[in-house]
Formats: structure tokens, C-alpha cells, sequence
């Protein structure tokens, strides 16, 4: 590689700080140089190479961005290196590799033992205009604890954001986390999302990725604990030339431990998605219990999404269920719809917000609104 | 002769250039109920398809007025908010679309504006008791989960709810246990006599007779292979329970 196509590595230094410092940096610059991003090659379809992401032409500003935590219960610690930090999967791929070698701002929580906070802690990034950005939220829950995060990542034009989520459970905690992101149309997002629950522990993580020419998006969580739970729901709907990869796996590493998966995907336009969905369950992970559901709507004929499952399971005695559609709007469905007098148009926009209904019933209550509204722009605009 | 009526004539219609209908004459009146019988393969779905307007069912000859206009060249939402319903054999399920907020839309697109929100809901909690329908229902996904008799009752809902000029039952009774049958039936026969239902013109299709023990028809018609090949008045729906299709099939010469 020559030394200018290495444009990156010398900045490194003006990032470091005590969390993160060169060293650490270093090597993760030089993981995400070396590890292929293991997804599919551009095609017929899709035409992004993300093993060729031009990275070394990207304007680095360690002083780009801002975040904003916000938290009306005091009890909570803000800002603090929460313990966990960095043990989740989410640095482990190339995107996160690169997120963690340039992380400038961070957002991270801790909710001791046994305290239930009823109002959602509030994350807020945003990156300028034409300008990079690299979140790094950690939240730790820990013994018993109970808590909302909304995680939102905003940004202006132009923008290269690439993140990492990481949510450490301890026992019997419970965390739901909502991501969204309904970034500009000419924007691009890389987000490493990774949780640990452990024993007893309950995490619901239900994630919005709307907006973005590209977003890739990988979600990662490992069950290391008996009677952990996990639920995972993600929706998107890439339009226009909106390319979107999203790829989640669920790890299975101990016994009695329940995961359940929902994909709710629609593309238009020329709008381009693939999602793998990965279920490993180890030889010793008896009693585990999965199930994935993969949904994806094809709203116009250039319009495509790949869905690959996959299911690898080691174990005997365990229940796993994997459901996937992908198709058009059904004809019959809308037909009866006119014969109750609404216009085709309106029975299809019906029929397209109502299929991610039951994604959108998982989010937080006070998110569902605002997600109907912003589907809704995107249906009204296809 | 005034032109109020659901007036089908010489009406043909075929699915993938096979011919299903082969020239039907009927007319439906306002506040009449009318039965259509036959067999299976008879023609009958396809004839209430036609009517609503399903695209793949091609009508090559014939005429449809419905009060003086050509329903033929109404899209199928046109023909709704033009007063016609269709109770389907097989209503669509639509998972994400909760009961109330299609039955709203449904109000609105057929009646634009003529109720409030609360009233709407007034309205429909009144005709959901009538009914006998749990106020549960509204928050469910439409038709998705539901029991057959559950389906069939929203069907019968949705034409209380529209109170359409012209209602067309594909076999309602399909499908259901006597009690959901008693049920249907007694529910029909209530939307009869309410003020905007005994206005209705209502062509009641099925394949047995039970139903027509609820809703008594002014007029029978006997539909075999895409033709009406018999006409009378109740005591006709009488004998075909007893006598059954084949000594019709043979007194009207039909071609099996």
C-alpha cells in the first residue's frame, strides 16, 4: 500500500485520549485495513464495494460532531468508562474496527443495581455537514436495573458517520434500546451494535434505520448466560438509490437462553437492501430458544432485497423457528381494500405502513408516532 | 318504469378467455331481497366478483346499471362509493391495519366527512352491539387471525357501517356451524329492518338454503353453468333443499 493511499494513520494521534488511546487506535486502524468486511460483492443489484470504502479520502476532525446525553434521574452515571466497555462483539468487524480507531464522541451510561428509570435517557449525535463522525455509546446495566435508551443518530448533508453501540446487562437487568436514524439522502452510516445479557437478563433492541445513500448496519448479541433474553427487531426501507446492509447474529452460548429476531424491510425505487440473519447455537446451549422473522416488501420492479438466514445449531434439544417472505404487494388484499371505496394509491400506502405495524408495536410508545410519520414521508414520496 | 335498480343484463364475463357467465338477465331492487342458488362451479363468485370489479374477471358482453349509470366503467372504488358492497366467500387478511382505522377509511371514502371521529365510533360501537361484537375487535388486525364466523361478521359489520344501496352476499353462510349461521342470519335480518338497511338491495348468494331461513328472498333465481335457468319466489329455495340441483339441472335441459 503506498503512503498516500495511508492518508488515515498519522491522524490517528490527534484522536487519542485515555479511553481510547494511539495504541488501541493503531491496531484497530490496521484490523479494519486487514479484515474483509465479509459482505457480498457489488452485483446486478447492489453496487457498493465495501471492501473499497475510500476512508483515506475522508476529511478527519477529531473536534467534528456532538453528542448530547440526556437523563433527568441523577442516579444514573453519565460519562464515566462504564465497566463492559469494549467486551461486546461490536469492535470486532471491520466497520467497528474503524468506529473504534476514530471514536470522538462518547455516550456512556451506567444504571446501578436495582433502580427502574421510567423516562428514556435520551443519546443524541450529530454530525455537520460534509463532515465524519464516530459515536461510541456504551451502556452498562447493571444488577436488577431497568432503563429506556432512544439513540439517535443525526447529520447534515454529506456526512460519514461510523459508530459503535455497546449494551453490557448484568443479572436480571432489563434494557430496551430504540436506534434510529433517518439520515440525509446523500449520507453515509456504519453501525456496530453489540450487546452482552447475562443471566436472567432481558434486552429488547429495536432499531430504525430510514435515512442514508448507505447504511451498514450489524447487530451482534451473545447469550453467555442461562434464562437470558434477547429481542431483536430492526425495520428499513432504502429508497430512491438507498442502499441498506443489515446483518444481525444471535450467538447461543449457553443453555436456557430465549432470542427472538423481527425484520421488517420494504425497498422502492431503486432502493437496495440485503439482511442476513444469523442464529448460532452451540453443541453445550440446550433449552435455547430462537426464532427469527423476516419480512421484506418489494414496492416497485428495480427495487430489491436479499434476505440469506442462516441457522447453525449444534445443539439437540432446542427450539428454533426461522420464518422469511419476500414479495409485492398482495393483489387480492388491495382489490378488496377499493371494494370498500378506497383508491388503489390509499390501499396501497394502507398496506405499506401496516406491514411494519408490528415492528413498530415493538419500539418504545413514545417512538411509534414519530416513526409512523417518517414512514409515512417515505410511502408518500415513493 | 324508474331506473332505481341493479339492472344486469345479457352479462358475460370470463377469467383467462375461459367463459364463466353466459349471459345472465337479473335486477336487483331497492329494499327486495333476492337469492341466487346454485352448485358449485355455477358462476356465482364470479358473478359478484364482476360485479365489485375484480380485474381479472373480464366481462366481454352485456350491460350492468346501477340506478341508470354503467357500473362497468367504474373503477371497484368508484362502485363502492357508488353504493355497492361486496361480502366476500374469503375476505382479504391485513395484518398492521387495525379493524377501527380501516372502518373509518372505509366511512370516509364512501361518505367523505359526514362524521366525526367520535361519532363514527358512536355509530359503530352501536352497530357492533347489534351485532354482537366484543368492542375488542376494533384494536385487532384485520381479518388476520379471525375464525371464519369471526370474518363473516366483520363483512357484516363493514355493510352496516357503509350501508350500501346495493349489498351482495357471497355465501356468507360458507363455512360456518349452525350457531355462527343463527348469528349470521338473525344479524342480517336485524340490518333489515334498521333505517339505513331495509333501503338496501340485497342479492344473496349461497349454495345451500339455510340462510334463506333468516332473510326470506322476494325472488329465487337458480344460477347452472353461467346461466340463471330458473326464476321464482321462496318456495323455489324450498325445493331445492328437497328435490337438490340435478332435477332442476334435468327440467331446464342444461348441459351438464
Amino acid at each position: 500500500m503506498t503512503s498516500s493511499a495511508q492518508r488515515a494513520e498519522p491522524l490517528l494521534s490527534a484522536f487519542a485520549d485515555e479511553t481510547l488511546p494511539l495504541e488501541e487506535r493503531s491496531a484497530a486502524l490496521q484490523r479494519y485495513r486487514e479484515l474483509p468486511s465479509g459482505r457480498e460483492r457489488p452485483g446486478r443489484y447492489w453496487r457498493i464495494d465495501l471492501d473499497a470504502i475510500p476512508v483515506d479520502e475522508l476529511p478527519f476532525d477529531g473536534g467534528a460532531g456532538s453528542v448530547r446525553v440526556e437523563c433527568a434521574d441523577d442516579r444514573v452515571r453519565i460519562g464515566g468508562v462504564p465497566r463492559g466497555f469494549g467486551t461486546t462483539a461490536a469492535r470486532t468487524s471491520k466497520f467497528g474496527a474503524l468506529a473504534s480507531a476514530f471514536a470522538n464522541r462518547y455516550a456512556f451510561v451506567e444504571i446501578p443495581a436495582g433502580i427502574e428509570i421510567e423516562a428514556p435517557i435520551q443519546i443524541t449525535y450529530r454530525a455537520p455537514e460534509h463532515a465524519t463522525l464516530f459515536p461510541y455509546t456504551c451502556v452498562h446495566a447493571e444488577r436488577g436495573a431497568r432503563a429506556t435508551i432512544v439513540e439517535r443518530i443525526e447529520g447534515g448533508s454529506g456526512s460519514f458517520i461510523c459508530g459503535i453501540t455497546e449494551a453490557i446487562l448484568d443479572e436480571n437487568a432489563d434494557l430496551t434500546i430504540a436506534s434510529l436514524q433517518n439520515l440525509p439522502s446523500d449520507a453515509r452510516l456504519f453501525s456496530s451494535r453489540a450487546a452482552l445479557p447475562g443471566k436472567d437478563a432481558t434486552l429488547a433492541w429495536a432499531t430504525a434505520d430510514l435515512g442514508a445513500a448507505l447504511a451498514v448496519v450489524q447487530i451482534d448479541v451473545e447469550l453467555l448466560a442461562s434464562g437470558a433474553d434477547a429481542q431483536i427487531v430492526s425495520l428499513f426501507f432504502p429508497q430512491g438509490a438507498q442502499h441498506v446492509d443489515m446483518r444481525s447474529t444471535i450467538d447461543h452460548r449457553a443453555g436456557d437462553a430465549t432470542s427472538f429476531t423481527m425484520v421488517k424491510s420494504a425497498a422502492v425505487g431503486r432502493g437496495q437492501a440485503r439482511y442476513v440473519g444469523n442464529i448460532r447455537i452451540a453443541a453445550h446451549a440446550q433449552g435455547s430458544d430462537a426464532s427469527l422473522r423476516d419480512d421484506a416488501l418489494l414496492l416497485s420492479p428495480n427495487a430489491h432485497i436479499d434476505s440469506v438466514p442462516a441457522l447453525e445449531i449444534a445443539a439437540n434439544d432446542v427450539k428454533a423457528y426461522h420464518g422469511a417472505t419476500v414479495g409485492a404487494l398482495d393483489q387480492e388484499t388491495l382489490f378488496y381494500m377499493t371494494t370498500r371505496g378506497l383508491e388503489r394509491e390509499e390501499a396501497e400506502r394502507m398496506v405499506t405502513l401496516g406491514f411494519f405495524e408490528p415492528a413498530i408495536d415493538r419500539f418504545p410508545a413514545q417512538l411509534r408516532d414519530e416513526l409512523r410519520e417518517a414512514l409515512a414521508a417515505k410511502v408518500l414520496l415513493s | 318504469m324508474s331506473d332505481q335498480g341493479l339492472q344486469i343484463t345479457g352479462l358475460h364475463c370470463g377469467v383467462e378467455g375461459n367463459e364463466i357467465l353466459k349471459g345472465i338477465d337479473l335486477r336487483v331492487e331497492p329494499g327486495r331481497v333476492y337469492a341466487l342458488m346454485g352448485p358449485n362451479g355455477s358462476g356465482k363468485t364470479t358473478l359478484a366478483l364482476a360485479l365489485a370489479g375484480h380485474p381479472s374477471y373480464a366481462v366481454t358482453a352485456g350491460s350492468v346499471l346501477l340506478d341508470g349509470e354503467d357500473l362497468l366503467a367504474m373503477s371497484p372504488d368508484k362502485r363502492a362509493k357508488a353504493g355497492v358492497f361486496l361480502s366476500f366467500q374469503y375476505p382479504a387478511a391485513i395484518p398492521g391495519i387495525k379493524v377501527a382505522n380501516f372502518l373509518f377509511a372505509a366511512r370516509q371514502a364512501v361518505r367523505p366527512g359526514d362524521l366525526t371521529p367520535a361519532k363514527f365510533r358512536a355509530l359503530l360501537l352501536g352497530k357492533m352491539e347489534s351485532l354482537g361484537m366484543d368492542a375488542s375487535f376494533l384494536g385487532r388486525y384485520l381479518n388476520d387471525g379471525f375464525s371464519g364466523g369471526e370474518k363473516k361478521r366483520l363483512e357484516m359489520l363493514q355493510m352496516a357501517v357503509l350501508a350500501p344501496r346495493y349489498a351482495i352476499l357471497d355465501e356468507t353462510d360458507s363455512g360456518l356451524d349452525v350457531d355462527a349461521l343463527k348469528h349470521i342470519g338473525e344479524s342480517i335480518a336485524a340490518l333489515r329492518v334498521s333505517d339505513e338497511g331495509k333501503k338496501t338491495g340485497l342479492l344473496v348468494i349461497t349454495h345451500y338454503p339455510r340462510i334463506l331461513r333468516y332473510v326470506r328472498p322476494d325472488v329465487v333465481h337458480v344460477m347452472l353453468d353461467g346461466r340463471i335457468v330458473k326464476t321464482g319466489s321462496a318456495d323455489l329455495a324450498e325445493r331445492v333443499e328437497r328435490e337438490g340441483y340435478d332435477v332442476i339441472r334435468a327440467e331446464s335441459g342444461a348441459v351438464a
